[in-house]
């Protein structure tokens, strides 16, 4: 059975809490390829990125949650409930986006949504007209006529009308330009600050870590580990570089406290500090500047750092 | 200038309340197509008619024929308006080009929207994969059901301008006839397609089958050996009892309607326990 939602927050729970959970869940297609042993949850009011590159596994998690496809071993609960014997009272409550998104050539975005909207018997028109129009999404044109950014906005307002408690999104921002990628992110904030939780695949780094509270990394369809943005973010080191007009001491930096590394050579000093920077801020503006850049690596470099050191 | 979001008259939500409706909606410019090539069809044949009725030149022209040609093609009182649309509509190629509407689309029916992989965000709504083809196949059912009025219609109403006089009762059991066989071929392509998730498999699979079963019935006639098999044919039950001159077979349709739906059975049970267009 589906447990009931938690009337403050309108987020659902399972019986430890966790909105959805995977439990030594593998598939294995015969051509290869799948998950194999997945385990991971993902909790109410959360944004959970689902990163790893094309072909590792993202699109058929995703796609074993919905019970488009059954897993071989393992079990997948959503809200509480069996992903595939409650699979239709789940749907009720889940938005999707798929990652292949196709729409009915036929019809007009009008229709299709229009369609959704009373199979899911629910949402009212005047907010799948607001979400439209936030995005400026020309409902009346055919789906044929669309671009893949215009289809792209249909899939968005599709999977997030009626407010489900869940999002499942494939690659959301795929074909979209960076203002609308803008405003999909801000609407998916909005929905975990509401208390609802979403679920996101991609293949960029630097995009789960914008929305994201948690990443979760796979690799050949295994999930290589979890990590939670805020603590790549603390372990992000920066890069700065100085020069000076006078040739500094060798320890003069090397020894404040958060710098990890440190190289003189001759009036040039790299540093990388991780943690508080201000000690650091202070001995440069204590000392004879010449010129300061300061760098951050992309977290793509760190997570990856970071996944490199921990296997 | 732009009107601003806020003074625009939004026209709301458009109906297509059901998957039912969708599928009838997507499938109406083929739906009059194929209605206007019946009744066009139709046409043609009513034309003609007057060249062959109480015409005693063909009647003896026919009796000359061997009496295996007369059996296989249904020449018996060609000259009569019964038998003349027995023998040039209703003995192939209004039942065909029926049943051939019915495997195209029901064919199309999943395993279109599979392979289209619109699938995805359809079954992502609250809706049971069973309700699913449910309502498909009841759009297939309705569909032909416009397309078999059509041809009844035609015969019925516009036979009478061409001198062409047949019993509504003996033109509804042939049609009925027709449209039983085109709905079981249509569920068999429906259940191929949902087991399979290809529409050409469908296809290719399901219209050998239906031609088998328009040969079998109609050589049975003629080659002594296949008789005892001719009960096989979903044709020999429909369309190989000549309804135009014997009227309704009610156990014959009644087996039809039978099998249609045990195909329709395991269309249901075989596209519930599969894992969609991986």
């Amino acid at each position: 059975m589906l447990e009931t939602q938690s009337p403050t927050t309108g987020a659902p729970s399972g019986s430890d809490g966790a909105v959805v959970r995977f439990d030594g869940v593998t598939k294995i297609y015969r051509g290869g390829g799948g998950v194999r042993n997945l385990t991971l949850n993902v909790q109410p009011g959360e944004v959970f990125g689902f990163l790893g590159p094309n072909g590792a596994g993202k699109t058929t998690t995703i796609r074993l949650l919905l019970d488009l496809i059954r897993p071989s071993a393992g079990t997948i609960s959503v809200f509480g409930g069996d992903s595939r014997r409650d699979s239709v009272e789940i749907r009720r409550r889940v938005g999707y986006l798929p990652g292949d998104l196709a729409l009915y050539e036929q019809l007009s975005a009008r229709d299709v949504l229009s369609h959704f909207a009373h199979l899911r018997g629910g949402p009212e028109w005047s907010q799948i007209h607001s979400l439209a129009t936030t995005l400026e999404l020309d409902l009346d044109r055919p789906i044929r006529s669309l671009s893949r950014g215009t289809r792209q906005k249909v899939g968005i307002v599709a999977a997030l009308m009626g407010e489900p408690d869940l999002l499942v999104l494939d690659e959301p921002t795929s074909g979209l330009d960076p203002l609308v990628q803008r405003q999909v992110h801000d609407m998916l904030r909005a929905a975990a600050t509401a208390g609802r939780s979403v679920f996101l695949s991609s293949h960029v780094l630097s995009e789960v870590a914008q929305v994201a509270d948690r990443v979760g990394l796979i690799r050949d369809g295994e999930l290589v580990t979890v990590e939670r943005v805020l603590d790549l973010r603390q372990r992000a080191a920066h890069l700065i570089d100085v020069r000076l007009r006078q040739e500094p001491s060798r320890d003069a930096f090397a020894s404040l406290p958060g710098v990890t590394v440190c190289t003189v050579s001759g009036r040039d000093v790299h540093l990388e500090v991780t943690g508080d920077l201000r000690p650091v801020v202070s001995a440069i503006a204590a000392s004879d500047l010449e010129d300061l850049s300061v760098r951050e690596p992309s977290l793509e470099e760190v997570f990856l750092s970071f996944y490199d050191n921990a296997s | 200038m732009t009107t601003p979001p806020e003074l625009q008259v939004d026209a709301g939500p458009t109906r297509l309340r059901t998957i039912f409706a969708r599928a009838l909606r997507e499938e109406r410019g083929a739906l009059i197509g194929w209605t206007i090539g019946i009744v066009a069809f139709c046409l043609v044949m009513l034309a003609m008619y007057p060249t062959v009725h109480g015409n005693a030149g063909f009647s003896k022209l026919l009796d000359a024929y061997p009496e295996a040609l007369r059996k296989l093609f249904q020449l018996q009182d060609y000259t009569t308006g019964a038998g003349y649309l027995r023998t040039e509509v209703f003995s192939f190629v209004a039942p065909l080009l029926l049943t051939l509407f019915a495997v195209l689309w029901g064919s199309d029916l999943t395993a279109g929207e599979e392979e289209r992989r619109t699938i995805d965000l359809l079954l992502a709504n609250p809706i049971s994969r069973r309700r699913f083809v449910s309502e498909k196949w009841l759009a297939l059912v309705v569909g032909t059901i416009v397309i078999a009025a059509a041809l009844e219609g035609a015969l019925g109403a516009l036979g009478p301008l061409f001198k062409l006089h047949v019993a509504w009762s003996a033109l509804t059991a042939a049609v009925l006839g027709s449209w039983l066989f085109a709905v079981a071929f249509g569920t068999f392509a429906l259940a191929l397609g949902a087991t399979t998730g290809r529409r050409g498999i469908a296809r290719g699979v399901t219209t050998t089958i239906a031609l088998a079963s328009y040969l079998l019935a109609t050589f049975s006639q003629l080659v002594s050996w296949l008789r005892p098999v001719r009960n096989l044919s979903l044709w020999q039950h429909t369309l190989g009892v000549d309804p135009l001159g014997t009227g309704f077979h009610w156990w014959r349709l009644g087996l039809v309607v039978a099998v249609t739906l045990v195909f329709g059975a395991f269309a249901l049970w075989s596209f519930d326990r599969r894992d969609l267009a991986t």
